[in-house]
């Protein structure tokens, strides 16, 4: 496995993959997480068309995590799951809603 | 709740769940990867065959042997025989065994390589690599001073030494009863997460998870540095300089690619978090209470377990360590981790050292037991 691994909150980083309602047709979507010892804070796409995160709620019971924002076009609600929480490049997969929009996403820490 | 590893192996026969007690009593301070991780404890491998490779590095020594089936096939297994210092110490060399012996190896098998750690070596008759029956006790002598009084970190003038490996298996919270846990630091039982330190929920779960995984993905098996108090958990032991006309200590570590961490004693302010870049030692400044070398240290990063065992922690960490030599072969080691982001509160660990007379940290460089045991 090669890369060096952030060992800390496994939400913190920058996380690039893509959601959308079909396999092919997908959006890119790249979130940034940080966790400050009390939430998770972050932004989804930053830069122009950013959308600042409402909120984070994560189980550690079971690593799931839901994903909530506020965007031009609508709502967007992400509830997935963490998988391979060790590596440095661990996943984050589930389902997608944007606005009347739905579908799933699947995004990779960098 | 106990571990899965040591819950897999009460459901094996008695006598493998003796052979674990002893084997786990004896294990090495620390395998790279985690011990746990690479062996199965609950099960037994005998081999034999010629030696047809002796890698006599630190910190994991291993002979090579090809192994005949009852099909004729041969396969190369690697073998384990222990920490090279160590077994310098007691009196063996890499000249007591040699390529074209036929070893007899007893031992304990990997979970996934042609790979095992030895309990027993035999070769014509004679077992090697064994350990003395008693080991020689270093008589009490007194701390080692400057011309002012102030403690020496270091050797006694015109003698070497270095510090050797930390008593501790890990850190645990000082006001915690006993809490059993392999030379890796693999809990004997994961209920006792809760009296290790006092973690935040998703560090609990962070710290149990990589338990559960028997610390597979472990940095220090990838050859990432032992930031924090690990650094002084590494087999390899670790050297202090005192350069006391620069203001600054220097550790020298022998594990972690021989990293080394300076100390400033020159008076100067911490530098605020924020203004420095994050690193796996942090900055750290220190000055004398007394005996005590009290140092304080931020601006860490996260790519490095704490200690042994997984614990976590963030960018917020900050660390309190104390040093004090109550005499010329003890080291003690206190620590209190404050990581508000991590921890509910700050708390505090640490254990003793022990002083190595007349030797020198040994070169040690993490990619060469990569060579021997991980591309295999």
């Amino acid at each position: 496995m090669l890369g060096l691994a952030q060992e800390g909150h496994p939400l913190t980083g920058t996380w690039t993959g893509d959601w959308g309602p079909s396999a092919t047709q997908r959006n890119h979507v790249t979130i940034v997480m940080s966790w400050d010892g009390s939430n998770v804070t972050g932004t989804i796409n930053p830069g122009p068309d950013s959308v600042p995160i409402a909120s984070v709620f994560v189980d550690v019971t079971n690593w799931t995590v839901r994903i909530e924002a506020d965007a031009k076009d609508g709502h967007i609600s992400a509830e997935g799951r963490l998988e391979d929480i060790a590596s440095p490049h661990r996943k984050l997969a589930g389902s997608w809603r944007q606005g009347n929009a739905k579908g799933d996403f699947r995004i990779t820490r960098d | 709740m106990k571990n899965p590893h040591m819950t897999m192996s009460r459901s094996l026969c008695a006598v493998s769940a003796v052979m674990l007690a002893l084997f786990v009593a004896t294990a090495p301070v620390f395998s790279q990867p985690p011990f746990s991780a690479t062996y199965d404890s609950s099960r037994q491998v005998k081999l034999q065959g010629p030696v047809t490779r002796i890698d006599w590095v630190n910190p994991h020594a291993f002979i090579f042997i090809d192994v005949r089936d009852a099909t004729g096939t041969v396969t190369n297994w690697a073998v384990e025989v222990g920490n090279p210092l160590e077994l310098e110490r007691d009196g063996w060399k890499r000249s007591a065994i040699k390529i074209g012996d036929v070893a007899a190896v007893e031992g304990v098998p990997a979970r996934e390589k042609r790979q095992a750690f030895a309990k027993s070596v035999t070769v014509g008759g004679k077992r090697l690599f064994a350990p003395p029956a008693r080991r020689a006790t270093v008589a009490r002598q007194p701390t080692p001073k400057w011309p002012d009084g102030q403690v020496r970190l270091g050797p006694p003038p015109g003698k070497r030494g270095y510090w050797g490996p930390a008593n501790a298996k890990g850190l645990v919270e000082s006001t915690a009863a006993n809490v059993p846990m392999t030379d890796d630091g693999l809990l004997i039982n994961l209920s006792d997460a809760d009296k290790v330190a006092p973690f935040k929920p998703w560090a609990r779960a962070l710290y149990e998870l990589r338990q559960r995984n028997l610390l597979k993905g472990d940095p220090l098996s990838r050859c990432i540095p032992p930031g924090g108090p690990r650094q002084f958990l590494v087999p390899n032991g670790f050297q202090f300089v005192e350069q006391r006309d620069l203001g600054r200590i220097l550790v020298l570590l022998g594990g972690g690619d021989r990293n080394w961490r300076i100390i400033f004693t020159d008076g100067r302010a911490q530098t605020p978090p924020a203004e420095l870049v994050p690193t796996y030692y942090g900055s750290s400044v220190g000055k004398w209470q007394g005996e005590t070398l009290v140092v304080d240290s931020v601006g860490y990063n996260e790519k490095f377990w704490l200690t042994n065992g997984g614990l976590p922690h963030t960018e917020a960490l900050h660390l309190t360590e104390r040093f004090s030599r109550p005499d010329l072969n003890t080291l003690k080691y206190e620590v209190t981790v404050d990581d508000p982001q991590t921890y509910t509160r700050p708390w505090t660990g640490g254990w003793t050292s022990q002083w190595v007379p007349d030797q020198d940290v040994q070169e040690y460089f993490c990619e060469e037991n990569a060579e021997s045991t991980f591309i295999r």
